[in-house]
């Protein structure tokens, strides 16, 4: 096997990013449909999703820090992986009330350590100059990771029970645990990792960075016009559609996924290429399309195509993030605090989109809720184009020796 | 909400009290057969073709007690496109004697498509009414 994944280890990451991102499909919305299949009553249902969103919220900044103070960010990774499995076997075997909150509570904080490990494994595999290709290349496992996931545990979580989709998401945890060991040290392992638990000056250093804070505002803004799109598209098929609004649902969640496959390296190896705030343009522009496209589109199936727009958004996103967070941390040591700080906005700006434009839909229509989310698509483009400055750094920072 | 059913079978004697009595009645326990009284909480709803549709997830009672609606969740792929309607309880049949408990919704997928979504358990609810039952109609 050592054989298969070499050499460098590349292979074996392009495995973790495949297998983490199946792992992760089972949390998130299925949640809900698994624990009303076992009584659960919707106010009980509220609470533990909530619990869910809240410790991820609170635990994005801690997580950086921790990732940055383990110096095996594989270690890291690993620990994840396995509150992963716990949560997921909590679920399947015990879906009472203490044991899914738990669960919750575990998954929320697995996942914050186990993005900001997996972007600094490929940091330190890559380097700064190779990593927008290395980005490129995780975007694109994942989401066939995804959207494979979504695809299979669809189909057997309604033909067969919805407690195999927690088993095999439990099972899916050990290739992706037998990957990360694979893939080895990278030579960056001591650059990247600071020495004591919580370094203030490196805080304050990283929070007065102009170009973080803008960048935190544009993530945030692309997260509060993005993440309600999906769910409002579903209830726009459900409503529409009669009994193959199953079947388009899934389409929508499987065909941006195909795209994001598709586009992802080209995003990585253009943004070594021409910089980063072009594609930024790109990506945060296709979010106000996408909101016009979803308004105005007839019927359900088209509304495919529209969600079909998301995959360039995706894809963008997905690399840019981690690297972004990568040229803000050059060298200093606050590459996973940074990838906590872009993620708290991420939730912040999701959590506020549900509610909004759940408001919006309620009392003006649907297509008013989706004007909104273009509308603000439109204002974070416009954030991206006139104060977000390029950050791609030149062949002479690169080569600069590590700050500690 | 589930065992509803069981709430009005396991009640304390069948008489009726006028003052409640200072001691408290001793309450008589009755078993509940599952093809008599079914707990229907999180359970499959088919059309009356046996299509599955959705799951019951909540039931609007009145204050005596007696059910008026049934919350059922549609449609959705892994959770998502999720869709909420309440429906006048007489568009519900129950076959606790069948072994998948399953219930059945009379209504048509036009009729479903065209329910308004059922949101908040505050505000006044959309009660979708079978055409038969529109007499009823709250």
């Amino acid at each position: 096997m050592q054989r298969f994944f070499r050499p460098g280890g590349q292979r074996a990451l392009d495995l973790v990013n495949f297998f983490v991102a199946d792992v992760q499909t089972g949390f998130g919305p299925f949640v809900a449909v698994y624990l009303t299949s076992h009584k659960w009553t919707q106010i009980e249902i509220g609470f533990a999703l909530t619990l869910g969103t809240m410790t991820s919220l609170i635990s994005q900044l801690p997580a950086g820090v921790l990732v940055d103070s383990i110096r095996n960010k594989r270690v890291a990774a690993s620990g994840a992986l396995i509150c992963i499995i716990t949560a997921a076997l909590l679920l399947a075997i015990l879906p009472a009330q203490l044991p899914v909150l738990v669960a919750q509570i575990l998954h929320g904080f697995a996942s914050c350590v186990l993005t900001p490990a997996i972007a600094a494994i490929s940091l330190h595999l890559a380097g700064h100059a190779a990593l927008g290709e290395r980005l490129g290349r995780n975007a694109r496992f994942a989401s066939i990771g995804n959207g494979l996931a979504a695809a299979i545990m669809g189909a057997t979580g309604a033909y067969f029970s919805s407690r195999f989709v927690f088993v095999l998401t439990a099972a899916l945890c050990v290739p992706a645990l037998v990957a990360l060991w694979a893939v080895g040290a990278g030579p960056h392992a001591r650059a990247q990792t600071t020495s004591r638990a919580l370094d203030m000056s490196g805080l304050k250093r990283l929070l007065s960075d102009r170009r973080l804070l803008i960048f935190a505002i544009c993530v945030m803004l692309f997260h509060l016009s993005n993440a309600a799109m999906l769910p409002l598209a579903g209830a726009a098929v459900t409503m529409r559609a009669g009994h193959f609004a199953n079947i388009i649902i899934a389409a929508c969640i499987v065909v941006p996924q195909v795209f994001v496959a598709l586009l992802s390296p080209w995003v990585g190896r253009t943004a070594a290429k021409i910089g980063r705030k072009r594609l930024m343009l790109l990506g945060w522009g296709a979010l106000p399309v996408r909101g016009l496209l979803l308004a105005v589109l007839p019927g359900s199936w088209l509304l495919i195509a529209g969600q079909a727009v998301s995959g360039l958004s995706a894809a963008v996103f997905g690399v840019l993030l981690p690297l972004l967070s990568a040229d803000l941390t050059l060298g200093t040591s606050h590459f996973n605090l940074c990838m906590g700080i872009l993620g708290l906005a991420l939730y912040l700006g999701a959590a506020a989109s549900t509610t909004i434009s759940g408001g919006i839909a309620d009392s003006a229509g649907m297509e008013a809720a989706f004007l909104a989310l273009a509308g603000i698509g439109a204002l974070a483009f416009a954030m991206v184009w006139l104060l977000m400055p390029e950050t791609r750094p030149t062949e002479a920072e690169l080569s600069l020796p590590v700050r500690e | 909400m589930a065992v509803m059913l069981a709430g009005s079978v396991a009640r304390a004697d069948d008489a009726p009290q006028p003052n409640p009595a200072p001691a408290p009645p001793q309450s008589a326990v009755q078993s509940v057969a599952p093809e008599d009284a079914e707990a229907i909480l999180g359970q499959r709803v088919t059309d009356p073709d046996g299509k599955d549709i959705g799951r019951l997830v909540d039931v609007l009672v009145d204050a005596n007690g007696q059910p008026q609606a049934a919350v059922i969740d549609f449609g959705g792929f892994m959770g998502v496109g999720n869709r909420k309607i309440a429906v006048h309880w007489s568009a519900l049949r129950f076959n606790p004697a069948d072994a998948n408990h399953k219930v059945t919704l009379d209504m048509t997928p036009d009729q479903i498509k065209a329910a308004p979504e059922f949101r908040n358990p505050n505000k006044a609810a959309s009660v979708v009414t079978p055409p038969d039952n529109n007499a009823t109609s709250p």
